[in-house]
């Protein structure tokens, strides 16, 4: 499985500058040349020329591969998902898992050609440990069907931890600075600190030192003696002049000391402390080894003076290699700072892990998290919601899906096929042409799908005929005018898709959040009021019984029209959907209750069977949100309230909370779980199924159990994260 | 953070040694099958088998990785932790022989991948690399693009049994479940004649020819139906559904009056039997080939199923003494991934362990009784140390004959744990019946019952009689109890043990006695009083409110102090934070709300070895 980087410097070199001719380049029509690969080996020059690409270019599409989506089964979207759940569910994606393959993209309008260049970058990235200290993380999460499903379309693993370029955030970097500089503040480096304890009783360490007093001041004085009037130093003869060599360290004549143990450096140390007043022992660490050096000086002053030096010296090497630890991050900082608009699909969770990888960790809520991405990429682009939230663009997708090679075969078949064949009005095409290091191709097609640079490329296609579509024209475009300010654009700037499961949309920007209206979407959509308030939690109960089962229980109790639904969030935990706020207090207390009595009347109670086996816990939905929060991620629902410290069985809820009821429309797109079957298999099944449209939904009257779910047609489309 | 570097360097250079020269052979899912039936023989033949695990990592944060201070019961703690956390990716077994000084090794490393092919969600969801790992494999040069793509998969035996329902394929019937219980109700009877005569009625329409031939197609489809007759391959079945035990077992001996029906029974996705399906033989003969059929399917389906645990369980059966570097480690690893899920506690671990394995020899910890520990930290520091000192020359034969070397040559360290083990035996002069037999002065003590969990757990000397250890021991470490240990932590980063001590010895008049104290990490110590009760007093006074000086200097800065019931609290209930003194913090909060449940009072000991510390320098 190793692939073959072409590593051409010299045509770097001429693509490297933006402006050359083209006239120098191949310029291929039907070309098979693979993207450019990036990692550790040729990321300097990689980043070089990126940059002038990034600056030149109108827009940049980005796409990243990750080691997995969701860290439990119960932590995958559900429409059941209040928008903070959702964030935090974001959250616990990004934080835990890795990302391993980054693909950034910029696209130029070339009003020569009359058409869009593209560089398709794909960087192989990996968290690896570059400094002693700290590092991007000491461990993440591997999903174990994320890594199957990367391994299906030959994703390379060696190349990304063996080769792959390293990171540090921003706020990891200015930590290792910090720490950097604490310890060049506190003495020299580690091995100037005193070393105060350490006597010397043993006889061979006292011949030794005693051996090497003699020999400094034999050194010293041959020194003096040079000054006053030409000693030669004996040229170095036999093997402790090896060890002992004369050179000379910041204009001072010193003494390189090789080949002794640590514990021998240590007493030369102390006996240069004790009896030479004039020299200085030095220890100093270079790029991938450490000196020690016996230096003379003139004075106590002169000794300062030197100490000064080599602390600045090794504080600019500690800072440099930190700087060289910035790695991949220079790829985000370059897109930053140059303001430039992002293009993604479907990118929320991949914002949240550049954000958790390069800038911080991240924020709590979704609010904050919001207004800090905005400082940092103030426009970004998500073309699966410009494809839905646009009329124009509905049409032309008719009913097809809106996953990421679904939409470039449609929008962008030209691309796909080759020039020849399009059934689009020629003028309505856009043209793009690729180029990578020297070669340059107007119909390139050899990416590998799900590879992230090529991802990035099909989103930039796709989002530069969308906004054709949108009647942008892109000859009267200008290339001082940013594609961000455009009036066209203007309303679908920033707008992320947080979940697409129920359609609900961030805006970065402001911070809020708005519910899709899929306005001529073709299928039949019902809607469902989904209270949060109206919602239980129940988990814990025996795994025997199902959703049906749960509903029939509570209906006998509470009344038939009590229960609107449930859901299963996994195999040990159901969200039951009330009828109304003032059941979900009723029916906590009267659980409360029975548990409490416990006498033999409490058994023949149709709330028993639910009970049996004494683990059954319930709560409002606030503690599923808690329980989101958490750090731990069990693959049982249950397990993870336990460990998350759950030991009470019910929590009660104050009666009145129909005040302020908040309310949230929610799709009912027949993603929710089917009641009889397992989970495993169905988080599974899920995952190739939200990313198909052309499913079958099931009619399903309001007040029944949803336990539908569709089957995946369309295989290729299973897609962890730009679905 | 320059000594790292260094020792980097020096590892990169000492790693290619000479295990490139010992032919390892590499099985992944392509030649999975071949040798399973290959390493079956070999461990028939042998008379131990080495085992080396290659995980995606050890410990979160080293405090986490089992240390000196570690009882049984936090080292458990530890290891289960990781094993529940991280992944095997190569797991290297060698059957080898041992006569005099001819050592005869089969090395075979199988490369795993847990992936998901029967889309169960098992074996793993999801699992925890360690970067650090990674980044040495791939120094090594390990493949990982061969794991993940050609690793076999498996499932535990845990796993199996949910599996088998899931899967939903139907199983003969297993003899041991068929139990007659003497009542029969008058339910049971109007039960079993109602099916009787179902199966009876079908039947004859099966074996009556005439009346199949002369009916069209559709009367054929419609008498399918009103019958219930299905096909199993080529053979007439009838599907009986039960919704009980009892039922099952009632249907089972009806049907075994007659001698040309087989039965099978179909299993619920949620547990147990959903239904009997009984199969129409022609004649006995062809009952006899139906039943040898099924018999291969569901050998096929189980190897299937279970992948690269079959060589556990071949391992298992063999009753062969298994031979490991790290124990604790290794077998956590294998019982969490092949047999069933970690149980709580050390003593149910070690029971459960003894079943599937009942002679597990630790290589690291037969090392301890003859090198000092220091000079235990790796196989080849090991094995330098043993090559120096004694004169036990091991004869290595590793007779592969199809094993072509292409580079890739890994589990070199099987080879050498089976050649440290060798040279081991021939310095304790331990002979491998006097092992396989148990009477062995050392091998029994080693080897036998309880004492099992103190040889599992590595770096904790084994709680002996024997006069010998115990001298060896006091050369260098000194048995503590845990009472006298106090965790101190809350102060400022970057302090040093010294200073620390420094700190300590002039704040309160109960550390004028003589103490010691370790960093566990960056941001916690471990104090030892070697004045019995001193602790206590220290403790009294911490979580009093009068102190005194220095001692309120450094309460008020944040100093904070638990005995060593903290500590076990952590490890117990979980509390893996990344640094000891987040843990700790945690645990104390969590022991306010819940006042003092657990007062076991189990004496325990740690050893307090200085060379066992945690050196900073890895950190």
């Amino acid at each position: 499985m190793k692939k073959q980087w072409p590593v051409r410097a010299l045509s770097r070199a001429l693509s490297s500058s933006t402006s050359s001719s083209t006239t120098t380049m191949t310029t291929t029509n039907t070309a098979s040349f693979p993207l450019k690969h990036v990692t550790k080996s040729n990321f300097e020059s990689a980043l070089s020329s990126l940059s002038d690409h990034v600056r030149a270019a109108d827009f940049v599409a980005i796409d990243l591969e990750m080691t997995g989506v969701t860290s439990a089964p119960w932590r995958d979207s559900f429409e059941f998902d209040r928008f903070d759940v959702r964030y935090l569910k974001v959250k616990d994606s990004a934080e835990k898992f890795a990302v391993v393959q980054f693909g950034v993209c910029p696209f130029r309008w070339d009003p020569l050609k009359l058409s869009f260049v593209a560089h398709p970058h794909n960087f192989f990235i990996y968290p690896r440990q570059e400094l002693p200290f700290d590092g991007p993380a000491n461990e993440f999460l591997c999903q174990t069907t994320s890594l199957d499903f990367l391994a299906k379309y030959q994703f390379d693993f060696n190349a990304c931890i063996h080769e792959g370029v390293s990171y540090l955030s921003r706020e990891q970097e200015v930590e290792a600075l910090k720490r950097a500089n604490l310890i060049y503040e506190d003495g020299l480096s580690d091995s100037l600190k005193e070393a105060r304890d350490m006597q010397v009783v043993n006889v061979v360490d006292f011949l030794f030192s005693e051996r090497m007093k003699n020999r400094l001041s034999e050194w010293r004085g041959g020194l003096l003696q040079e000054r006053n009037g030409g000693f030669e130093f004996q040229g170095s003869s036999n093997d402790s002049e090896q060890q002992f060599r004369t050179v000379f360290f910041k204009m001072r004549p010193a003494v390189s000391l090789n080949g002794f143990s640590s514990h021998q450096l240590r007493l030369i140390q102390l006996v240069v402390k004790k009896h030479f007043k004039d020299l200085a022992y030095l220890h100093v660490s270079g790029e991938n080894s450490s000196q020690q050096f016996i230096v003379y000086v003139d004075s106590e002053s002169d000794k300062k003076l030197l100490m000064r030096e080599v602390k600045d010296q090794q504080c600019k090497h500690e800072e440099l290699k930190i700087k060289a630890a910035v790695g991949f991050r220079h790829v985000i900082d370059l897109l930053s700072s140059e303001k430039k608009l992002i293009v993604g699909h479907n990118c929320f969770l991949d914002i949240a892990h550049i954000y958790s990888k390069f800038l911080g960790p991240l924020p709590s809520t979704g609010e904050e998290f919001a207004s800090s991405v905005n400082n940092y990429f103030p426009s970004i682009i998500d073309t699966k919601v410009l494809l839905n939230s646009n009329n124009v663009l509905q049409q032309l997708m008719k009913k097809s899906s809106t996953s990421l090679s679904s939409a470039f075969s449609v929008l962008c078949p030209q691309i796909v096929l080759g020039s020849k064949s399009s059934y689009l009005p020629l003028q309505s095409r856009v043209k793009v042409e690729v180029e990578v290091d020297d070669m340059r191709s107007s119909s390139w097609n050899s990416g590998v799908k799900h590879e992230a640079g090529y991802d990035a490329f099909m989103t930039g296609c796709i989002f530069a005929q969308a906004c054709s579509h949108l009647g942008i024209d892109f000859k009267l475009h200008l290339p001082s005018e940013n594609l961000a300010h455009n009036e066209k654009l203007k309303k679908h700037i920033n707008r992320l898709y947080l979940s697409w499961t129920n359609g609900d949309i961030i805006n970065l920007s402001t911070g809020n959040r708005t519910s899709e209206s899929f306005g001529s979407n073709n299928h039949k959509m019902r809607y469902t009021k989904i209270c949060f308030e109206h919602i239980v939690l129940i988990w814990g109960f025996q795994s025997k019984i199902k959703a049906r089962a749960i509903k029939e229980c509570i209906s006998k109790v509470l009344g038939l029209s009590s229960v609107t639904s449930v859901y299963h969030v996994d195999e040990s935990a159901v969200f039951v959907h009330f009828s109304k706020a003032g059941l979900v207090s009723k029916f906590l207390a009267l659980k409360e209750s029975l548990e409490r009595t416990n006498d033999p009347i409490s058994v023949l109670h149709p709330l028993a069977k639910l009970l049996e086996g004494g683990n059954t816990r319930a709560a409002s939905y606030e503690t599923y949100k808690e329980i989101c929060s958490s750090p731990i991620s069990k693959v049982l629902f249950a397990d993870q309230a336990e460990a998350f410290g759950i030991k009470w069985k019910t929590k009660l809820v104050e009666s009145n909370v129909e005040a302020n009821t908040q309310e949230s429309k929610i799709l009912h797109e027949g993603n929710s779980m089917n009641s009889e079957s397992d989970s495993a298999q169905e988080s599974n099944n899920r995952k190739i199924n939200k990313v198909t449209n052309d499913s079958s939904y099931d009619q399903l009257s309001r007040n029944e159990i949803v336990d539908s779910f569709y089957t995946s047609h369309n295989a290729e489309q299973i897609r962890t994260s730009n679905f | 953070m320059v000594p790292l570097l260094q020792r980097r360097l020096f590892c990169n250079k000492s790693f290619h040694q000479n295990h490139h020269q010992w032919p390892i052979k590499q099985v992944t899912k392509s030649n999975f099958d071949d040798s399973l039936s290959e390493i079956k023989q070999r461990i028939s033949t042998s008379d131990f088998v080495a085992v080396f695990l290659q995980n995606t990592g050890s410990s979160s944060s080293p405090w986490q990785r089992v240390s000196a201070f570690d009882t049984p019961d936090t080292a458990y703690s530890k290891a289960k932790s990781a094993a529940e956390r991280f992944q095997t990716l190569q797991f290297a077994v060698c059957p080898f022989t041992l006569q005099a000084s001819k050592l005869t090794a089969y090395p075979y490393n199988f490369h795993l991948f847990p992936r998901d092919e029967h889309k169960l969600g098992m074996p793993s969801y999801s699992f925890t690399c360690q970067t650090s790992s990674l980044t040495s494999m791939a120094r090594e040069g390990f493949d990982f693009n061969a794991c993940i793509y050609d690793g076999i998969s498996y499932l535990s035996r845990a796993q199996e049994y949910a599996a088998k329902f899931r899967i939903g394929i139907p199983m003969p019937v297993d003899h041991k479940t068929k139990s007659s219980s003497p009542t029969t109700t008058v339910a049971d009877t109007v039960f079993v004649e109602r099916i009787r005569t179902r199966v009876r009625h079908w039947k004859n329409v099966c074996t009556d020819i005439s009346t199949t031939k002369l009916e069209d197609a559709f009367v054929r489809s419609l008498r399918t139906i009103v019958l219930g007759s299905e096909k199993y391959g080529s053979r007439p079945s009838i599907t009986i559904d039960v919704c009980s035990e009892r039922q099952v077992q009632l249907v089972l001996e009806m049907l075994e009056q007659s001698d040309n029906l087989v039965p099978l029974l179909v299993p619920a996705k949620s547990g147990g039997i959903q239904s009997v399906r009984a199969v129409l033989t022609s004649s006995q003969e062809d009952k006899n080939l139906l039943k040898m059929e099924l018999q291969n399917l569901e050998v096929d389906q189980t190897k299937r199923v279970r992948g690269f645990r079959e060589v556990i369980d071949l391992i298992s059966a063999s009753q062969k003494p298994v031979v490991s570097y790290n124990s604790l480690n290794d077998f956590t690893f294998i019982h969490s991934k092949f047999i069933t899920p970690l149980p709580p506690t050390v003593d149910e671990f070690t029971n459960s362990l003894h079943l599937a394995f009942p002679v597990v020899l630790d290589v690291n910890h037969l090392v301890k009784n003859i090198v000092p520990v220091k000079k235990t930290t790796n196989i080849s520091a090991t094995m330098l140390y043993l090559k120096n000192r004694f004169i036990a020359p091991i004869d290595m034969e590793i007779p592969h004959e199809d094993v072509v070397n292409v580079g890739n040559n890994h589990g070199h360290n099987v080879v050498k744990i089976c050649h440290l083990f060798g040279k081991l035996c021939s310095v304790l002069k331990i002979t491998p019946s006097a092992i396989q037999s148990g009477n062995h002065h050392l091998a029994s003590s080693a080897l036998q019952g309880y004492e099992n969990v103190f040889q599992l757990c590595p770096n904790i000397p084994q709680e002996s009689t024997d006069e010998e250890d115990i001298r060896i021991w006091t050369n260098n470490t000194r048995k503590v109890s845990c009472q006298d240990v106090v965790f101190l932590w809350g102060f400022k980063k970057g302090t040093t043990a010294g200073m620390l001590k420094s700190l300590l010895q002039g704040s309160h008049e109960v550390f004028t006695e003589e103490f010691d104290l370790r960093l566990v990490d960056r941001s916690c110590a471990i104090v030892v009083f070697w004045q019995p009760g001193s602790s206590q007093t220290f403790l009294d006074v911490m979580n009093g409110k009068d102190f005194s000086g220095k001692l309120m200097e450094m309460v008020s800065e944040g100093v904070r102090a638990s005995g060593y019931e903290a500590y076990k609290r952590v490890c117990s209930s979980g509390l893996w934070e990344s640094e000891l003194a987040d843990s700790l913090d945690k645990a104390l909060a969590s022991s306010e709300c819940n006042s003092e449940s657990d007062s076991e009072s189990k004496p325990s000991e740690i050893y307090w070895c200085s060379e066992l510390m945690i050196n900073l320098d890895d950190l």
